[in-house]
């Protein structure tokens, strides 16, 4: 009970005096979150959209993938991609491991299934009578792929809300990719492992406490956002 | 000399069109003409082909056999109501968008085509606030604002109650005989097929069985299966003929030529539908309040009849 009060105590100093260390881990650790959960959307989003509504052959082997990569063991996918960017390797020449650049192809890769797999799961279930009938309507691919997109609004922001989570959380990949390094790379999460290393339990609860803040605030940003554009019904009496 | 008027051209031409599902034959060899200003109900059993006529129609089925030529745009109204989650006016005018009217004429058309439907109260509300009846009002709304030279509808009043039936028909009467191009749709209810269509086609096991306007297909059908399923459930043996009846056509009259028994009495609103057994077949008939009773011995009369030859070989009409 010590760690954890000295922790709170500690991350509420560090909170009210605006610790330089502190504003650097969370900007780092914001700017991975939304730079791989941007990339996870722009690729993922289209290909969770294919899967959703079309159809083609491989179709079921896509989304049996997409969700198996649900499950996809982080520090595998570090592993891997640490081995893939040593200079030797194919990607050495882009010079990514050890980068801030590195840490987000990796944390891309985690969020990219989560955002497959949900948003497919959410256009699944938008009723196939409305996507028919804008097909019979004459409405192109776009325009059902956006049908679509506002009707499973709410599944495609909890897949949203899933892959901000993953990436503000994430440790091994970022870890084996990045290299943990203070000032470059280093998020709030790995920053935790490190202080642990380094015996500072009471900076690592405090460090803990404001991930675990930090989460709570963008997944309720998020939460009114998804539920703010749900099925509320408002109806006016007539006048 | 006078020059011929040539016939004008038909909106859709389908030729000996057939349909193979999963090695069944749906559609045989049908074949059919749609003209403008055309209201056609295609109407028939359950099974008979009618939705997958009206899919090969609009293009979302390709046929096994024989085309379907378009001289104009077509689109489909499908048989569920499936609307988005927005209100009513914003799904007509994004209909219109997928069909290419131009942002600056959406709202206008859509609001046309809402109160046309008697559903421009609706407007605003949302879809997941309306009835079953108030969203079948605005599907045919968002199919009407679209304006196509051929609108195909497939059972627009499916899963309706009696009340909200009968409104929604009056209202999709009154609006389908405005336009300018043709309506094709599908029904298994007579009654929307006459309250609707100047054109019938009757569709009976993938094969057209009748074609013509609703009166003379109704006062002369080509068929004893025909006429059956238009409601000739009186059935009498003639010598070599079999004579066919509805209900409307026989009444109860003392001075009738036909003995019958009353066998089965059916409570309906206005009355009862007696169900009769005759010397040479059975008969219905519509009678008021208090009527016969079960086992009653009665006269009745039939006022008119279609009559077909009987195919001696099977005890059935031929045809």
């Amino acid at each position: 009970m010590t760690f954890i009060w000295r922790g709170l105590r500690q991350a509420w100093h560090l909170i009210v005096t605006g610790d330089p260390n502190l504003r650097h881990l969370t900007w780092i650790t914001l700017d991975v979150a939304i730079v791989a959960t941007v990339v996870a959307v722009a690729i993922g989003l289209p290909l969770g959209l294919a899967l959703g509504l079309g159809r083609f052959r491989g179709r079921q082997a896509g989304i049996i993938l997409a969700n198996a990569g649900l499950g996809l063991p982080p520090v595998m996918v570090g592993l891997i991609l640490a081995l893939l960017m040593f200079p030797a390797a194919p990607l050495g020449r882009f010079h990514l491991l050890f980068t801030l650049h590195g840490v987000y192809i990796a944390q891309s890769l985690l969020s990219f299934p989560i955002i497959v797999a949900l948003s497919c799961s959410a256009v699944r279930a938008v009723p196939p009578g409305l996507i028919e009938q804008a097909r019979a309507f004459d409405a192109g691919r776009l325009q059902i792929w956006a049908l679509a997109v506002r009707e499973a609004r709410v599944g495609i922001l909890t897949a949203v809300i899933a892959a901000v989570g993953s990436a503000l959380s994430e440790v091994g990949a970022v870890v084996l990719v990045g290299g943990n390094i203070y000032g470059n790379d280093q998020t709030l999460a790995s920053a935790t492992i490190f202080a642990v290393d380094q015996a500072q339990f009471g900076y690592a609860m405090a460090i803990g406490i404001i991930l675990l803040g930090l989460i709570l605030v963008v997944a309720a940003v998020l939460t009114l956002i998804q539920q703010g554009s749900g099925h509320r019904v408002r109806i006016r009496p007539p006048s | 000399m006078s020059t011929p008027i040539a016939a004008p051209r038909p909106l859709l031409r389908v030729t000996s069109v057939g349909v193979r599902r999963g090695g069944a034959v749906i559609l045989h060899e049908v074949s059919l003409d749609v003209a403008p200003g055309e209201v056609l109900a295609v109407l028939g059993p359950n099974g008979a082909g009618k939705s997958t006529l009206l899919a090969a129609m609009g293009g979302g089925l390709k046929p096994s056999t024989g085309g379907i030529e378009r001289s104009g745009r077509v689109a489909t109204a499908m048989q569920s109501p499936d609307l988005a989650r927005r209100s009513a006016r914003a799904n007509v005018e994004v209909a219109l968008a997928w069909w290419g009217v131009p942002r600056r004429e959406r709202r206008d058309r859509a609001a046309e085509a809402l109160a046309a439907m008697h559903a421009d109260h609706l407007a605003d509300r949302p879809t997941v606030a309306m009835s079953g009846g108030e969203r079948r009002r605005v599907h045919i709304a968002r199919a009407l604002a679209l304006r196509p030279d051929v609108l195909l509808l497939d059972e627009p009043f499916a899963g309706l109650d009696g009340v909200s039936r009968g409104a929604l028909l009056d209202d999709t009467a009154s609006a389908l005989r405005g336009g300018a191009g043709a309506v094709v749709f599908v029904v298994h209810d007579r009654a929307e097929a006459w309250a609707l269509a100047n054109r019938l086609v009757v569709l009976i096991e993938g094969r057209v069985a009748a074609e013509g306007p609703p009166r003379e297909v109704l006062e002369a059908p080509p068929s004893a299966q025909v006429a059956r399923f238009l409601g000739f459930t009186g059935e009498l043996r003639d010598g070599a003929e079999i004579v066919l009846t509805r209900s409307s056509q026989v009444q109860l009259d003392p001075q009738g030529e036909i003995t019958a028994t009353v066998v089965r009495l059916i409570p309906l609103e206005d009355g009862a539908r007696a169900e009769l057994e005759t010397p040479t077949g059975h008969l219905s008939a519509m009678v008021g309040y208090p009527g016969p009773n079960v086992g009653d011995a009665v006269r009745v009369r039939v006022e008119t009849s279609v009559r077909f030859p009987l195919d001696h070989q099977y005890g059935e009409a031929r045809g």
